[in-house]
Parts: structure tokens; sequence; C-alpha cells
């Protein structure tokens, strides 16, 4: 059962002694030690430090920039977690149709747009070097990249005679659209995290494509709303706060009209922020129905 | 004394260690403080305090307003932020059994909230009065008198107050162990060995 308020909340007089006396305020007197001498302080920001800030865990760290390969020191750097499409020499002809031939296929599949998306960013972080120095082992199947050529595919034999299918990074760019994007983002800050696990054994030249790769990922497009995202309360948790907070207050307002009365300032200041809030709910629920 | 369940106190994490809300609790904490100050001064007056208190916890209207004049100590008639944060960190460590914790690592606010004369002591009265925020049995807080009163006036100053907090964190930890041995017996065998 609930307890009605009272009124003696209301019927204490406010302290002459204090500045900031409130309308209801508490009426016994003030503590015999002045506030002076006592050696009450404010605890508010001591009590507030933050032992670990979830804000920071989340967002990984620019300064640190890992590299998420996992290759040997010679090799190309490939995302770890990112689906490789790797298949037997005789295989690859096949997918490099695949990819060419049926991209409304690829736009429809979510996790076709994952794979292709990270391998063509592959060709992004490779070092021209590197490439020409690929192109001079594996002949022909780097000069368009080298060359600057679009096409629909590349086609790269690792040592171990498997061939790994890749997109051209333009076609794909475009294909991309933003949510897969920001997935795209998201994945490649797992994946940096986890490397950063592992990260002892890389050598610098596995580590410049990566830096490529993360002064890219500044330029997303969404990283302005994804950290105002982050800043902000979520709405589940705003709405239970101000559901809340209306429940209170209209419990408030049934006591302030029987202390202080109908006509009272306060009263009414109350009655206007009750208002305010329940708008501001009906303005959410109205929003969310559309 | 218990929270509300489902309300949005109840949401907030203690952390367990530092007895602390992360930054983000705070500032979710500081929109709710500020949805509740409809005056705009950043303060609560009794009113408002006591639905705030009676909605989220099953506190009576006694044990409120004895909170309100603790935490009301300059006789205002209202509370700030820093009370407010005070409070609710002190509801939470209730409500996840942290009690000892959290007099243990703010031991200096809580002597202050506890003193209310000002005197730099605290009473035994008082220290009862208050005894239901921090779980502290009568018995308990007599025998606590009984102990560490070293200097023989019935009162706890801050340093006598600090060796029980101390000491009852120890005992805390002990009970912890306990807890944890008789849940998993096999791994203390192990150790053993």
């Amino acid at each position: 059962m609930e307890e009605k308020p009272s009124k003696e909340l209301f019927q204490r007089p406010p302290v002459a002694s204090s500045g900031s006396t409130g309308p209801l305020a508490d009426s016994r007197a003030p503590h015999p030690a002045s506030p002076q001498t006592h050696p009450r302080s404010d605890w508010g920001p001591g009590l507030a430090a933050l032992p670990t800030s979830l804000h920071a865990r989340r967002s990984p760290s620019p300064g640190l920039a890992p590299d998420p390969c996992r290759q040997p020191a010679d090799s190309y750097s490939l995302p770890p977690s990112a689906p490789l499409v790797v298949c037997d020499p005789q295989a690859s002809l096949k997918s490099l149709v695949h990819h060419g031939s049926d991209e409304s296929h690829q736009q429809s599949d979510i996790r076709k747009l994952w794979t292709t998306a990270t391998l063509s960013e592959m060709n992004l972080n490779l070092p021209l070097s590197k490439v020409s120095e690929w192109s001079d082992t594996d002949g022909s199947s780097f000069c368009h990249q080298k060359n600057g050529v679009d096409s629909d595919a590349a086609d790269w034999e690792w040592d171990d005679g498997e061939r790994v299918t890749l997109p051209s990074d333009n076609s794909f760019k475009q294909e991309l659209d933003e949510h897969t994007l920001l997935k795209l983002e998201l994945h490649r800050g797992r994946s940096q995290g986890s490397s950063l696990e592992e990260g002892d054994s890389r050598t610098e030249a596995e580590k410049s494509p990566s830096m490529l790769s993360l002064s890219i990922s500044k330029h997303t497009p969404h990283r302005a709303y994804w950290t105002e995202q982050q800043n902000r309360l979520p709405l589940p948790l705003t709405e239970l706060m101000e559901n809340e907070a209306l429940e209170i207050l209209t419990k408030a307002l049934q006591s302030y009209r029987s202390g202080i009365g109908r006509d009272h300032f306060l009263t009414m200041q109350l009655q206007r922020s009750i208002e305010g809030l329940k708008k501001r709910r009906n303005k959410r629920l109205h929003v969310s129905l559309r | 004394m218990k929270l509300k369940q489902g309300s949005f106190l109840w949401y907030l994490y203690l952390d367990k260690i530092y007895c602390l809300l992360s930054v983000r609790n705070v500032k979710a904490l500081i929109e709710y403080f500020h949805l509740l100050d409809v005056h705009c001064k950043n303060t609560l007056n009794d009113v408002l305090f006591f639905h705030f208190l009676h909605h989220v916890t099953n506190l009576n209207r006694p044990q409120i307003m004895f909170i309100f004049d603790m935490l009301d100590w300059n006789a205002v008639g209202e509370i700030g932020f820093d009370q407010f944060y005070m409070l609710v960190c002190i509801l939470l460590s209730h409500q996840n059994h942290l009690e000892e914790q959290f007099i243990y690592r703010h031991s200096r606010p809580v002597f202050e909230l506890l003193d209310l004369d000002g005197d730099l002591r605290i009473s035994l009265d008082n220290f009862r009065l208050y005894s239901f925020l921090f779980n502290i049995k009568k018995q308990e807080l007599e025998e606590l008198f009984h102990d560490f009163d070293f200097t023989g006036d019935h009162r706890l100053n801050y340093k006598e107050f600090k060796l029980f907090t101390i000491f009852s964190i120890d005992k805390y930890q002990e009970r912890q162990k306990a807890e944890k041995e008789k849940k998993y017996p096999l791994k203390k065998s192990l150790q053993t060995r």
C-alpha cells in the first residue's frame, strides 16, 4: 500500500538564516556547528571519479594502429577475420565470373558484400612497391592493379597454389551502401582489437598497409554520426527516465496542490513541466508509430 | 531497504571495487536529476525528494525524512546533485550488498554524513538512526561502539570509525572467501596440495 504524503512536508517554514531557502524548506534549526567549522566537504567530484570509462574501452585507440594481419612478413596483409574467398586454381575462374556478372545478387546478400568489401579494401592497402614485386612473380595477374585500370576482379595466387579472387576496388566501393560501410568500419575495429593481443610478432612491412586502412577509415562518412550516438543516452533509457520522472512528478503535484494550493506559482511551474514531459513523450510515441 | 525493480536506479551499475558509478552512469543520473528538478534550481526540495525516494525504494516516510535531514546538513530545505549522487551510491551499495565496501572506500564522506552535530564525532544514537542505510544491525552497532570506542566517550571519532571500517571490510572479505570455498570445495583442496 502506498503512503500518502502528509502535509507536514509543506508546513515547515523556511529557515531564515540560509540564503537559498527553499519555499518548502525544513523548519528545524541549522546545525549548531557552522558550516565553516564542520568538516563536511563536497564529495561530488571525488565520488564521481571513474575507475573505467566504457566509452574509452569501446572505441579503438587510433594511436595504437594495430594491424589485423597474421600473414608472414613477406606476404600481403589480409584481415584475419575476413572471410576469404579461397578456392583452387580450377575454381578461381568460376568465382571470377560470379563476381563479375552477378552484381545484383551480391547486393541482395549482405554477407557477400562483407566479403567482397573487405577484400577489395586490401587493394587500397597495397603499397606500390609490393604490387610491382608481386607482378614480377605472378605475371599478369596484377598488371591491371598497377596500372590502375578497373576490372571486375583480381585473381591472386598464393605460394601453396590457392587462389584468392578479388573484386576491383572502385566498382565495389560504388556498390557498397552506407549500411555496409558502417558495418565494415565496425568489423575493422573488431579485427584491429583482436590483433592487438597478437601484435608482437609483426614487422613494419605489415604495419604500413593497416595504417593506410586506418587513415581511410577516419574519413568514413558516418563517423561523426556514430560518435554522436556514442555520447547520447540510449533511447529506451531516456524513455524509462522520463516515464519514471513523470510518475514521481505527478504524485508531487498532488502534494503541492494539497499543501500550497493550486494557484501557487510552484504548483503551476510543476504542472507546466509535467505537461512538457507528456508532450515530449507523445511526440516520441507519434514518431515511433510512423 | 530495496530498490524497486525496473526503476531507473535499478539499471545503474556500481563498481564493485571502487563503489562508484561510471561517467556514463553519472551522466544519465544528471539527466534524471534535471528531470526531477522542475524548479530549475539544481536542487530537489523535500517534497520532490520524498516522492522520488518513495517511488524507487520501499522506505517509509520517517526514514525518507531522516535521510533528507542527513543530506540537507545546512538545513536549506533542498539537496543538490552531490548529495543526490551520494544517496544513489548508498542505495546501490545496499542493493548490491556492498555496504562494508562502500563504508570502507568512502569512510570520510560517510563519517561526515553521520556526524549530524558537526563535532567530529558520531554518537551511538545517530548511528542507530541511519543504520538501516548501511544494513547494520542493532547488536552489531553496540558491539562496534564497545570495541572501537577507545577514548571511552561513547562516541566515535574519525580514527575509530576508520578502524571500524577496516575491521568490517576484513570480516566481509573473510565471509566472501568462506562462501567461495563453500561453493567450490574442490578448488580449495587442489590449492592445498
